[in-house]
């Protein structure tokens, strides 16, 4: 695999001494905003101990014959539910590794649950309906967002000291799709730009 | 170029039609050969479209049958669950049911499952996968091409590729040439390294090959079909690019059509051109010989008749058509009848003389020929020339036209004689009787005596008899020695000879006539003879009637020709003088006569030579300074003897030379006086010493009482102008008695001696010494001498 190579542009902006948030600007080679982006950061390398909780729902609606949203961040152990909001019914599957299960058809209002124990990736697909497609990012620290639309995440809350943060995108070109960003410490409030290099038709 | 007008016609004929059916046969040829070219052409284009479809149906094919199983949701988790046995189990149940030669799956890590991975270049076919979504196109798997259709697995998302491939072997490549509606060959071709090499066994591979690297070089998907002549044979063969997996080893599908195929179903089209064009080349050939022949025969025959017709033959040309030719051939039949005609006429009139009607002198010439033909060995012709005496008398008397008409009887008569006699007119009074005699001696003549006094009997003519007398001249030849007109002429010589001698009769007297035709070489011989030797004096002693001793010696000069004996003077010294030879003959002469002079010296006898000068030297000063300078010098004693008559035609020079050679001590003598036109005056004017009285005069002096009267007063006349006389011819006793009386101081004539050689000379003058040491008062005693 072609391995695109990786402009990495920091900028240290000074902040609270304690905590602050890490905004990252994720953008292509051709530097137009990508999202749906996952960036995880480990504080001193290490995954977080003890409960993780992000403050969106942990859910995969099927809404329009699509997965809704594209990409779900989820901690690891959590119970993710998969509503059904369309009319047909779906059958929803996943291969990934740790992560396998496989809710049966099932119909409108109806509602599955599954728990992803494993770290790393459920994709999900619908045996019913090829293009349905989607990404359930399982990970083990706090310190994880999604670029929006703009491709921008912003993690909040993040410690002054070295880090190791990672960027990660279903169609990023790199083994497991996932990248590791040169910023190695922060100090307050940081902004930092990560490119990354999708593969053509999205997979 | 052609020699026969027949050759030529048919030459150019059918040489022209030839050209012409070549012309017609050739574009004929190039047409087919255009015209199926081009339906090749379009057919091997028709058939790369048939191709694409083929092509794009199977790919479709493939495709369907490998998104079908991508997308199997069984297969899908046996896939992602790296189910190697499954899928493997999957992959070839596909495989099996779609009845493909290749079915495999291709991890995203590049595992391979369904195939000996060794046989494939997994990094090559990886990226062709990786680049392209549903990459496809031609594939190189263990050695040999595919089509490879791939599908990618997701699961949901990209977990590999499920890969179709279907071999372009012979099979395959057999069915696509059984779509084509022509019988073509199609290959495919993969580029290894920088040869383009097929799986198909085809002989002009390799050709083929380069072929397809110069047509895919140009960069275009589909060439223009293309001429290949190979050892195979001549083919259109037609590369299209075909689409490869990796996109960068190149692949080419290769459509080739053997123009003998194309060109198969014209051969009996072509085939029944060509005979067409050799029948008609073929008849066009008999039929202009044939129509040549019918023009040119009778023109061959017109000129054979031409040739005949110049060789003098009578001739007819038989040619009945009613063309040019036809015309052409009559007239000329007129035109041979005419000239044989006219020429049988002129024949007539040369051979006739038209006023008598007898044969001509040319005819007897024939005749003779004729004659001479036919004799056995030992027999002769014999032919008579018949004179008519006194012609210009006869003809005043009765007139041309009557003289004709009498030399007409007389042959006549002639006829009457001797019926089986050929008689002709040689001259206007000569007549030619060819005789049946086979030899001619003397005792014929006395018959034709006799027959002359028959023939000779008076003829009525206008009423009036007419005398005739006739001299016939005879003679004969063998065949082989004379010719015709030589026989005749000496007739004709016989005829003046008979005349000459008063007889009625003669027969050619070779010995009288001698041989003018000899003479023709005599002066050049002269020449010779005075260089070798051959040319010498003989001497005629003179008698001084006084002291009765030889005083002096007269030169004559002798030539003793190698083939015919010894020469008279007068048959060349006159030539001599007309041909301007005299003056080498008389130099000869001087220097013998000094020699011999010296020789008689030298026994004892100093005697004067007289020597002839001709009358054509007298006045050649140059002779006589050269004369004089070589007397003076050899100390000779001579006397120049010349005549009175020569010195007529140049007086003024002649008398000078006289006079430098009387200066000179050389006396001067006047030959043969009394013969020629002697005049006084000259008689006066030249300074000589001696006068010769001619011996016409001499000769009748005993009987001729004038003659004595002239001889004396002629000596009278001599001694009174003081000259001494000489008479010559003196051949008896009396005339020298006669002489001496009559007071003639010199004598010269066979009486006394004859003309002799020089050791004859010694002798006679030694004798005569002996027999007369006295002056001679009588003949008698040297008489005696003489008669030695």
């Amino acid at each position: 695999m072609k391995i695109a190579p990786i402009l990495f542009v920091a900028t240290i902006l000074t902040g609270s001494a304690h905590a602050a948030d890490l905004t990252v600007s994720v953008r292509g080679p051709d530097g137009k905003p990508v999202s749906d982006a996952v960036v995880t950061v480990y504080p001193n390398g290490q995954p977080t101990r003890g409960p993780i909780k992000f403050d969106w729902p942990y859910r995969v609606a099927q809404r329009n014959i699509q997965f809704t949203p594209f990409v779900l961040i989820v901690p690891a152990g959590a119970e993710v539910s998969f509503p059904n909001l369309d009319k047909v019914r779906h059958h929803v599957y996943s291969f990934s590794d740790g992560n396998k299960f496989e809710l049966k058809l099932y119909g409108r209002e109806e509602s599955r649950s599954v728990r992803l124990s494993a770290v790393g990736v459920a994709a999900i697909g619908c045996n019913i309906h090829d293009q349905m497609v989607g990404f359930i990012k399982v990970v083990d620290t706090a310190y994880a967002a999604k670029s929006d639309a703009g491709g921008v995440a912003v993690i909040h809350g993040l410690p002054d000291g070295p880090v190791v943060a990672k960027v990660w995108h279903p169609y990023l070109r790199a083994p497991k799709n996932e990248k590791t960003l040169a910023l190695t410490a922060v100090r307050g409030a940081a902004r930092e730009t990560a490119t990354i290099e999708l593969r053509p038709g999205g997979h | 170029m052609f020699k026969r007008l027949q050759t030529k016609l048919t030459v150019l004929y059918a040489g022209l039609f030839a050209l012409a059916l070549s012309l017609v046969a050739v574009s004929v040829y190039l047409t087919i050969a255009n015209n199926a070219q081009q339906q090749v052409r379009g057919e091997l284009a028709a058939t790369g479209t048939v191709f694409d479809s083929v092509w794009a149906l199977r790919t479709q094919r493939l495709r369907d049958g490998a998104d079908l199983l991508s997308r199997d949701f069984g297969f899908r988790a046996a896939v992602a669950t790296r189910d190697a046995p499954t899928v493997d189990s999957a992959v070839t149940n596909l495989r099996q049911r779609m009845g493909l030669e290749l079915a495999f799956m291709v991890g995203i890590d590049g595992d391979v499952v369904g195939v000996d991975p060794a046989k494939i270049d997994i990094g090559k076919l990886w990226s062709a996968l990786d680049h392209e979504d549903g990459a496809q196109g031609v594939f190189v798997v263990d050695g040999a091409p595919y089509q490879l259709i791939s599908a990618p697995v997701m699961s949901p998302n990209l977990t590999g590729w499920i890969v179709f491939g279907a071999r372009l072997d012979d099979r395959e490549m057999t069915a696509l040439e059984q779509l084509a509606a022509i019988r073509l060959d199609a290959q495919v071709f993969d580029r290894r390294g920088e040869t383009w090499v097929t799986t198909d066994k085809t002989a002009d591979a390799k050709a083929l090959g380069a072929l397809v690297a110069t047509a895919t070089a140009a960069g275009k998907a589909v060439s223009a079909p293309t001429r290949l002549r190979t050892a195979a044979g001549d083919n259109l063969v037609l590369v299209k690019r075909l689409k490869t997996l990796d996109g960068q080893t190149p692949a080419a599908l290769v459509l080739r059509y053997p123009m003998a195929l194309a060109m198969a179903p014209y051969q009996p089209l072509m085939a029944a051109v060509f005979i067409a064009v050799l029948a008609g080349a073929a008849l066009v050939v008999a039929a202009s010989w044939a129509l040549s022949r019918d023009i040119a025969r009778p023109i061959a025959a017109l000129e054979d008749a031409a040739r005949r017709l110049r060789r003098g033959e009578a001739v007819h040309v038989d040619v009945r058509s009613s063309d040019e030719i036809g015309h052409l051939s009559d007239s000329f039949n007129l035109m041979a009848a005419e000239i044989r005609e006219r020429e049988v006429r002129i024949t007539e009139l040369a051979l006739r003389d038209a006023e008598t009607g007898l044969p001509n002198h040319l005819a007897m010439e024939r005749e003779i020929e004729a004659r001479m033909a036919r004799l056995a060995p030992g027999e002769q012709v014999v032919v008579g020339a018949l004179g008519l005496d006194r012609f210009t008398v006869l003809r005043s008397a009765i007139g041309y036209a009557l003289f004709n008409q009498l030399v007409a009887e007389i042959g006549a008569r002639i006829q009457v004689i001797d019926p089986e006699a050929v008689v002709g007119r040689l001259t206007t009074s000569t007549l030619c009787v060819i005789s049946r005699l086979t030899a001619l001696t003397d005792e014929i003549v006395p018959h034709i005596e006799k027959a002359l006094v028959d023939l000779a009997a008076p003829v009525r003519l206008g009423g009036e008899l007419v005398d005739v007398h006739m001299t016939n001249g005879l003679a004969a030849a063998e065949a082989g020695t004379i010719d015709a007109p030589r026989l005749i002429e000496q007739a004709m010589i016989a005829l003046d000879q008979a005349r000459a001698c008063g007889r009625k009769v003669s027969i050619f007297d070779a010995a009288a006539y001698g041989d003018p035709a000899s003479n023709l070489s005599l002066m050049s011989e002269m020449l010779q003879g005075v260089a070798t030797g051959a040319l010498f004096l003989h001497h005629q002693p003179k008698l001084d009637l006084r002291s009765g001793a030889i005083t002096g010696l007269e030169a004559l000069v002798r030539w003793a020709h190698p083939t015919r004996g010894l020469l008279r003077p007068d048959l060349f010294v006159g030539m001599a003088e007309e041909t301007g030879h005299i003056r080498a003959l008389t130099d000869c002469v001087i220097d013998r006569a000094i020699l011999d002079q010296r020789a008689l010296r030298e026994v004892g006898h100093d005697l004067t030579i007289s020597i002839n000068i001709s009358g054509r030297l007298i006045d050649d000063a140059e002779f006589a300074d050269r004369a004089i300078e070589k007397i003076a010098a050899a100390g000779a004693r001579f006397c120049f003897e010349i005549t009175e008559t020569a010195v007529i035609g140049n007086p003024d020079v002649a008398l000078g030379v006289l006079a430098k050679l009387n200066a000179a001590g050389i006396p001067v003598s006047i030959d043969d006086y009394g013969s020629g036109l002697s005049s006084l005056a000259y008689l006066k004017q030249i300074n000589a010493e001696e006068l010769k009285i001619d011996k016409a005069f001499v000769l009748s002096l005993e009987n001729d009482a004038k003659d004595a009267l002239l001889v004396k007063s002629t000596i009278d006349l001599a001694h009174s102008l003081g000259l001494k006389v000489t008479a010559e011819g003196v051949e008896s006793r009396q005339a020298l008695a006669m002489l001496q009386m009559m007071g003639c101081d010199l004598a010269q004539g066979y009486h006394i001696a004859r003309p002799m050689a020089l050791d004859k000379l010694v002798v006679f003058l030694g004798d005569w010494q002996i027999s007369n040491p006295l002056p001679v008062g009588e003949g008698g005693a040297r008489r005696a001498a003489v008669g030695g």
